[in-house]
């Protein structure tokens, strides 16, 4: 390949107006929201629509003295910077104020510190040459930006070069995103303003290749659980609705018979004045751009392809050698439907989401996975700092469902998974010992049809995609108000999971004749723990639950994994660059040059 | 409601000035009803003068997750100077708690320990879940000092030897380990068991130390680190947070941890007795003796605040700092 003469083109103007569109009537739709949240203020001011109202309220926000904390560090001085003309001075002022008398907690994950310093990095920029009395934490403005400076740089390094840690999270995405386009709006350095829009380019790039109608796709680093069972209702919809024109539909509508709140559920809904994830509107404000291929990238789904990845394990303190072991995800997409996986253990505390099927549906509960639901104050320990023994309690406090046997969402050291391409073995070895020793799968009441044959296939329709699935052991059916739990007890357990398309099969009927005939060798799983299954696309898996993963008789070697690969994306370990290709067009985020190069690629 | 009505007494009635007296200082980590990034009662560093003990001050940031705190009253500068161990980084006070700084940046986080050379207070040490770090220069400059900690940089106590200022030592997931050149190497003392949660000295048998340990008990040396005894005489429980010598008569030690209530012995550690009448928590995280009252005993509870004996720990009452996770005391 030969990359022409590099070309600058602007997004897009074929799906600018669609942005434009969107974008209106997104802001149009916040504006008129009554809730008591710094991104309505803001939509409202924007628009001249309720602005005394917004201004009340913003000056209510601002006052209130129990709002801090990372989120309020980037999302004040964004306001600011956003709305900076519309802002009376007394209001500019208690926004400066609060940056002095206001405690900006850090925080202690990847997106707490990517809302903290971007927000210390545009309020030093903004209040600069001040000494340290005029801030929170007694730095000067120039140690304040210095320091923000320094931790953004080393974590976009670290992400292009060994993986982001908080990955592909439906709920976490807007937390890293919104942040980089205030940043790539607002730097007055030339060089982290060209980072920033490069990192944003970098985040949805990394999400719209897993993108499938506004779902996201694949395993999840973490994601809340009624997201993990109803994709649609996750924070990133808004994100892809407005920049992928996917869904369909705008996400506040009640298309998919969901409550409207929710939709905008934020990651800290307990705090009542941050609200919804509302954060899309600061996208709307922004002056950043999705380039074209990017969109493409998120929409093209004529072909299926195989997306690879390589993330790394949220820093690792105790009970480990290494701190950042990698993560290998992999996910195969469809026009219909998305089969994912990162290959199981403990790759992220609480919330890890390790597999699923996720399929296109005008219904709620569009997807399909099972999880061992796993705690223990040890596999908290690993991450966080505080005593083991009163871990689990603390996380349950604001998680919730940490330690509920009937949770959905879950990282499980029992747990392992091999998927190719269409197809994947999941193997459970659960200790005896474990709180909870079942496995549970979710599926849902909207499924169009779920028979079971004979030989134990489980099969299901889902509009054009059809799931075949065997479990290994015996299982029940619980009913619950969404969904039939499938659960089963033993601990040496398993699942195959084979998924197909109408477009293939043409019928379901010839679905569930294809896999009436199907077999899975499994024959002394107990002692062996190994399964071997032929997929009908005709390649032989064999996988032994700690042992390895044999396709076709050659063992699959993780070494070879790269940040990202697959027809669309390219990235190299260590290598700072992402090279996105679509048809005859490339754009290269090269973060060692600092410079991004847009060009067609001609044979 | 009380503990918040005392704390807005102290913001809006108090100067944020800790007093040049002798004073508890309560590090509260966090409170029962915690959520990250939520509206949350205030925690962080709480001081309490032996003339008013009903009133806790606040002083400093709010709900930074302090989990320890050094305090020094003879500063060069003149006043007292003041290091808290916080979720993000080092903050510290050269003016009694009038102002603070944090003086670390991003490299040094969730702090856990911290402590001043006794005899030179330009020099401070932090412990860390990613190494020891150190200041030469009064917590201006940091630099991290992991070498032969490899085994685990999961660091939760740290303490300068009090006779020798080149001898530090600290305790981590791996084991207890001693530095003989102010934490310019370090080597893993002969302590079997690993989980060391904390550290302690005998302030008047230097070659005397004792470890409380994660689901391991106490372990007592008496010759510097190379011989170590589990303490388990009256002891039924096996994880202890915190280990403390009784400065006027170091036979006497305090201990508590996990359920345990509060262990006390007489006799150098060779055996134990709880003692918990009117302890409602049994969750102890530290425990810290009077320097002027040997009689006078604060344990810090996880989850219902700290806990006062005038008897030497024979009998508790509750002093405050209701619903606070207190992960450390200091008296000065």
């Amino acid at each position: 390949m030969i990359y022409a003469v590099l070309l600058i083109f602007p997004a897009v103007n074929a799906m600018a107006g669609t942005f434009e569109e969107r974008k209106a009537e997104l802001l149009q739709e916040a504006s008129n929201e009554r809730g008591r949240n710094i991104f309505l203020v803001a939509a409202k001011i924007a628009t001249h629509h309720d602005e005394r109202y917004a201004l009340t309220m913003l000056d209510s926000l601002i006052n209130d003295q129990q709002i801090g904390g990372m989120f309020y560090s980037y999302q004040m001085i964004a306001t600011y910077l956003y709305l900076q003309s519309g802002l009376p001075d007394s209001l500019k002022e208690k926004i400066r104020t609060a940056y002095r008398t206001r405690t900006m907690y850090r925080g202690d994950t990847e997106n707490h510190w990517v809302a903290y310093y971007t927000g210390l990095y545009l309020a030093a920029q903004t209040w600069h040459d001040e000494d340290g009395s005029h801030w929170f934490n007694g730095k000067s403005s120039k140690e304040n930006f210095d320091e923000a400076k320094d931790w953004l740089n080393e974590w976009m390094r670290i992400t292009t070069t060994i993986g982001q840690g908080e990955f592909d999270s439906p709920t976490y995405f807007i937390v890293f995103i919104t942040p980089m386009m205030a940043l790539q709006q607002f730097a007055l350095d030339n060089t982290m303003k060209k980072k920033a829009e490069m990192m944003a380019d970098y985040l949805f790039a990394d999400f719209a290749v897993e993108n499938l109608n506004g779902n996201y796709c694949g395993a999840h680093s973490r994601d809340y659980p009624e997201d993990i069972v109803n994709p649609l209702r996750a924070p990133n919809v808004p994100w892809a609705w407005l920049y992928f024109g996917t869904p369909k539909n705008a996400p506040w509508l009640p298309t998919l018979g969901l409550p409207r709140q929710p939709v905008f559920r934020h990651p800290t809904s307990s705090n009542e004045s941050l609200g919804y994830a509302w954060e899309v509107v600061f996208g709307a404000l922004s002056s950043y751009r999705l380039p074209e291929i990017i969109f493409h990238v998120a929409t093209d789904r004529s072909v299926p392809y195989v997306d690879k990845e390589q993330k790394r394990v949220r820093n690792i303190i105790r009970f480990g050698k290494e701190m950042n072991p990698q993560v290998y995800k992999y996910t195969y997409m469809t026009d219909q439907y998305a089969l994912g996986s990162i290959q199981g253990g403990i790759l992220q505390p609480i919330q890890q989401h390790t597999w699923d099927v996720t399929y296109v549906s005008d219904k709620p509960g569009n997807t399909l996975f099972t999880l061992n639901p796993f705690y223990s104050g040890k596999e908290l320990a690993m991450f966080f700092p505080e005593e083991q023994k009163f871990l689990t309690d603390e996380v349950n406090r604001y998680h919730k469902v940490y330690t509920d046997p009937n949770k959905w969402n879950s990282s499980s050291p029992y747990e392992q998974t091999f998927q190719c391409k269409n197809a994947i073995i999941v193997l459970y070895n659960i200790t005896p010992t474990a709180h909870h020793r079942q496995v549970d799968g979710f599926f849902s009441k909207n499924l169009d049809e779920r028979i079971t044959l004979a030989n134990r296939w489980i099969l299901c329709k889902a509009g054009k995609t059809y799931i075949a699935f065997f479990p290994l052991k015996q299982y029940e059916w619980i009913e619950e108000p969404n969904d039939w739990r499938w659960r089963s007890y033993d601990v040496k357990n398993g699942v195959v999971v084979e998924v197909g398309r109408e477009s293939e099969y043409g019928s379901f009927e010839a679905f569930r004749k294809t896999f009436s005939a199907a077999a899975i060798d499994a024959k002394d799983f107990d002692k062996t723990l190994t399964v071997r299954y032929t997929t009908h696309m005709g390649d032989t898996m064999q996988f032994t639950y700690g042992g390895a993963r044999i396709l076709n008789g050659h063992t699959v070697d993780f070494s070879h994994y790269k940040l990202f690969d697959s027809p669309f994306l390219h990235s190299d370990i260590g290598s700072g660059v992402l090279t996105m290709t679509y048809k005859n067009m490339t754009r290269i985020l090269d973060f060692n040059a600092v410079a991004i190069r847009n060009g067609m690629v001609t044979k | 409601m009380k503990f918040l009505a005392v704390l807005f007494l102290s913001l809006f009635t108090e100067a944020h000035v800790v007093a040049q007296q002798t004073a508890v200082y309560a590090a509260v980590l966090s409170t029962k009803s915690f959520v990250v990034g939520g509206k949350n009662p205030m925690t962080g560093l709480f001081f309490q003068r032996p003339s008013d003990d009903t009133l806790w001050q606040h002083s400093g940031a709010p709900n930074v997750r302090v989990s320890g705190v050094a305090v020094k009253v003879e500063h060069p500068l003149g006043g007292k100077l003041l290091y808290l161990a916080a979720g993000n980084g080092v903050h510290r006070s050269t003016d009694g708690g009038a102002t603070w700084k944090i003086v670390t940046d991003w490299r040094v986080t969730e702090v856990q320990w911290v402590t001043i050379d006794p005899r030179n207070s330009s020099v401070v040490y932090i412990a860390t879940p990613y190494g020891v770090f150190k200041s030469s220069d009064g917590g201006n400059a940091w630099k991290e000092m992991s070498r032969g900690l490899e085994a685990s940089h999961f660091i939760s106590s740290i303490i300068v030897d009090v006779v020798n200022s080149n001898i530090v030592y600290c305790s981590t997931e791996d084991g207890a380990y001693i530095s003989r050149d102010a934490a310019a190497t370090w080597q893993r003392m002969g302590l079997s068991v690993g989980g060391v949660r904390v550290i302690a000295q005998d302030p008047d048998n230097p070659k005397t130390l004792a470890v409380g340990t994660e689901d391991n008990g106490i372990y007592i040396s008496h010759d510097g680190g190379e011989v170590w005894m589990k303490k388990e005489s009256g002891v039924d429980h096996s994880t202890f947070y915190t280990v403390v010598f009784d400065p006027h008569d170091s036979r006497i030690l305090y201990a508590g941890g996990y359920v345990t209530g509060v262990y006390k012995s007489t006799d150098s550690g060779e055996s134990w007795r709880r003692t918990n009448d009117g302890l409602t928590c049994l969750n102890v995280h530290s425990i810290a003796v009077d320097p002027a009252n040997s009689n006078r005993i604060y344990a810090a509870s996880m989850g219902d605040g700290v806990f006062r004996s005038d008897d030497g720990g024979a009998h508790w009452k509750f002093a405050g700092l209701r619903n606070a996770e207190v992960w450390r005391l200091a008296i000065q």
